[in-house]
């Protein structure tokens, strides 16, 4: 044995001597090391990211340069514009114009009514997104169901008579019916329900029937002394009759696309055939031409002098086709539900309904969710095809603008907007759809 | 559930067509009438003619011949709601009943008039082809145009008129064809053609949006007539007569110096027979027309006369910009063709 050895012959401890320091490892997180590693890792790539971020540069530059620096901000048309800038863009046309996008030809006394139908809508939504809320199926179907019947007369107006007064009077009523059973419930915990029934001692059905019936008479007692000036559904336009558009074809959609896919695979012939036939009548041909139908056509059948509103034929038209598309999803839906589900449900002693809407519906609708979504995306925008038939919706309303005697051939800035506009809706509406995935994919979490 | 629905639509049909036969024997002023307002046909917009401004209402030199009958029915130019179709389907909006008349830059031409069932009524507007170049290319005659590059808008009566001119003339061209008049226009104002044909009215409008208007310039010559005027459904006389008579109101009241601003006062004191039986004070030119005895008056006084309507939309001081001066559509005692009936 060799080495130092102290008198008790234990190894002598050595001086601790610190090792030169290393130096500090790269960061990993945080901008510059993303750089480094993503844009800057060889020479080819640094060249590359210089490059291309400089072409970037120029087209950013050139568009700001267009739109802000340049731009034309107040003038009374399209000459004093170009007398001030000539390769500027000319935001003071659409600026004049920007009530006209949202409300079309929609007379400027009465634009109150439909921002006044929005906010009735909003509210009307809002309790949904509380998660304290827990009449949210009756909600739902409140507004599906009722908002329409109020909604149709605050935006056309004119004489009600009894008929009209009650229709869009129960509107009216289960709006109030929501917010308060959502003020209640978000208050003290208890839906209107059950405040009935714990004061009234009224049970079942006769506890949510007896209040809505109260309500109801007295809304229209008030009601009927309201009278809206008429506004004829050709001066509906902008935004605004894209969303009635829209929004009535996909609420329209969804269910009656279900009934028609369960048609279809339905055992017996003639709902069968009627469905399969619908179904593909409307999917082989092309909107446009089932809108040009409606619009030439339809009036050919009536007799002179009878007309059936034109906007009301192509909220149709644009329903019954996109019904059609949607039936095809659904069943891709149910298709993809695996067949000992519906036998499982059968075996419990479900009848076909239950079946159908406890087991086999709620999966297939979750994994259709994306599809769904595309089809309301694209049904959003095929409704600029309503622009052909005369109806001045948001693309109508640009194209209008461009051939305004003040505003002649100005098309780019009022294009960007529309551009935006649609962008908005259909971004919203994916995300909407992407969260709700996400809620709703419980096995995956 | 769907079974329900097509016979709610066979039962309606039917006894649509029912109702129908009754129907049948309305007039167009009855029903007008009854509805309380006129259904006026109009295009997509287009300057000067039919276009819609920042206030969301429809105005325009052809929207003025749709109120001036709105006017001398009602009294009322308001009282009227347009409906605005692409021109593919402007015929058969008005032979279904979708519209009351049409009003829409629409040619008066041999085939419309006698094989569509439908009637044109008189001439508001003479309109004709013609080419917009760049001065810069020296060129003072269409006759000088040949081998040129002709941008052009297809599918159009335009589009025709262009090869058969050239064809006469025994002269080569290049069509250069476009579904959309904003990017024929930017083609043409980057060098892409020689020459621009459309409508002058039409070039007029686009060319007064250019850069600098001054630059370019429509040749003399016209290739083509285009008439253009309302149009309402055959079979029907007197509603034809009463659109009919509306503008040639408007042209008269001009020759006769009565425009909007003294016609309370003509009314009042004039001593010339034909204003006084124009304006309805004496004679019944109304009830042929089955009109109240003031409707010249209230077309007059509400939407004015032919000059007045004409300056307000299309004339000089407006952006479209076109000289009525020794143009035909000025009075044919200014030398234009402009020419109406004597009312009497």
């Amino acid at each position: 044995m060799d080495g130092t050895q102290d008198s008790r012959g234990q190894r002598a401890v050595e001086k601790f001597v610190p090792k030169a320091e290393r130096p500090p490892p790269m960061p990993v997180s945080g901008a510059i090391p993303w750089m480094r590693r993503n844009l800057f890792s060889t020479v080819v790539d640094s060249i590359v990211t210089i490059v291309v971020s400089g072409m970037l540069g120029v087209v950013i530059w050139n568009i700001v340069e267009w739109g802000i620096v340049d731009a034309v901000w107040t003038a009374d048309n399209r000459r004093e514009c170009m007398d001030q800038s000539m390769d500027g863009a000319c935001w003071a046309g659409p600026a004049l114009w920007f009530d006209n996008f949202i409300y079309g030809l929609y007379p400027e006394t009465e634009r109150w009514r439909v921002n006044l139908g929005a906010v009735v809508l909003a509210l009307w939504l809002a309790p949904l997104f509380f998660a304290r809320v827990t009449a949210k199926i009756p909600t739902a179907a409140s507004v599906v169901l009722t908002y329409p019947l109020f909604a149709s007369y605050l935006f056309y107006g004119g004489e009600k008579g009894i008929f009209w007064t009650a229709i869009s009077a129960l509107g009216l009523t289960m709006f109030i019916m929501a917010l308060a059973n959502a003020a209640l419930e978000l208050s003290g915990g208890r839906s209107i329900g059950k405040v009935m029934e714990d004061r009234f001692g009224l049970t079942s059905f006769r506890r949510k029937a007896i209040p809505v019936i109260v309500l109801w008479i007295a809304v229209a007692v008030v009601w009927s002394g309201v009278e809206l000036e008429i506004v004829r559904t050709v001066k509906w336009g902008g935004l605004f009759v894209t969303l009635v558009i829209s929004g009535i074809g996909i609420t329209f959609a969804l269910p009656a696309g279900i009934m028609l896919a369960l048609g279809r695979r339905s055992r017996l012939p003639l709902i069968k055939y009627v469905c399969v036939v619908f179904i593909e009548v409307f999917r082989s041909v092309p909107l446009i031409t089932v809108l040009f139908m409606a619009t030439t056509m339809v009036p050919l059948f009536l007799p002179e002098g009878v007309t059936f509103d034109k906007l009301l034929r192509a909220i149709v038209a644009v329903c019954l086709f996109a019904a059609a598309y949607m039936a095809e999803v659904v069943r891709g839906g149910l298709q993809s539900v695996p067949k000992g589900q519906p036998e499982a449900a059968a075996a419990l002693g479900l009848d076909y309904w239950r079946t159908t809407s406890l087991i086999v519906m709620p999966q297939a609708l979750k994994l259709m969710i994306p599809n769904i979504l595309s089809n309301f995306i694209g049904l959003f925008k095929d409704t600029t095809l309503v622009a052909i038939i005369g109806l001045f919706d948001l693309l109508g309303m640009v194209k209008a603008m461009s051939n305004d005697t003040n505003w002649i051939g100005l098309v780019d800035e009022p294009y960007l907007i529309a551009a935006f506009i649609y962008f908005c809706g259909c971004f919203a509406m994916s995300r909407y759809a992407k969260s709700l995935e996400q809620r709703l994919s419980t096995e995956r979490r | 559930m769907k079974l329900k629905t097509t016979l709610l639509a066979v039962a309606a049909l039917a006894v649509g067509a029912a109702s129908g036969a009754q129907a049948q024997t309305k007039s167009t002023l009855e029903i007008v009438k009854e509805r309380g307002y006129l259904n006026c046909q109009v295009g997509q917009p287009n300057p000067g003619f039919y276009s819609l401004d920042d206030k969301g209402q429809w105005s325009g030199h052809d929207v003025a011949f749709c109120r001036a009958v709105a006017a001398a029915i009602f009294g009322d130019p308001s009282k009227i709601e347009f409906q605005s179709v692409t021109s593919q389907v402007r015929f058969t909006s008005l032979a279904n009943g979708e519209s009351d008349m049409l009003s829409r830059t629409t040619t008066w031409t041999t085939t419309r008039d006698t094989q569509l069932g439908l009637d044109f009524t008189t001439v508001t507007f003479y309109d004709g082809q013609g080419f917009l170049v760049n001065k810069s290319m020296g060129i003072t005659s269409a006759k000088q145009l040949n081998g040129a590059s002709v941008c052009v808008l297809t599918g159009t009566t335009t589009e025709l008129n262009l090869a058969d001119y050239f064809r006469s003339q025994g002269m080569n061209f290049t069509p250069v064809t476009f579904e959309d008049v904003n990017v024929l226009v930017d083609t043409f104002l980057k060098g892409g053609c020689d020459a621009y044909t459309n409508d002058k009215s039409g070039l007029a409008s686009r060319r007064s949006a250019f850069p600098t208007p001054g630059d370019y310039v429509i040749l003399p010559e016209t290739i083509s007539k285009e008439p253009l005027g309302p149009v309402v459904r055959e079979g029907d006389n007197q509603w034809g007569d009463i659109v009919r008579w509306s503008a040639f109101a408007t042209i008269v009241a001009e020759e006769l110096g009565i425009n909007s601003g003294n016609v309370e006062e003509m009314r009042t004191t004039s001593k010339n027979p034909e204003i006084r039986r124009l304006l309805g004070v004496e004679g019944n030119l109304h009830t042929g027309l089955g009109l109240s005895n003031d409707w010249a008056y209230n077309i007059i006084k509400t939407v004015g006369n032919y000059g007045e309507i004409y300056e307000a939309f299309v004339g000089e001081k407006t952006p479209v910009n076109i000289p009525r001066a020794g143009s035909l559509n000025a009075l044919w005692t200014n030398g234009g063709v402009l020419y109406a009936p004597p009312f009497r």
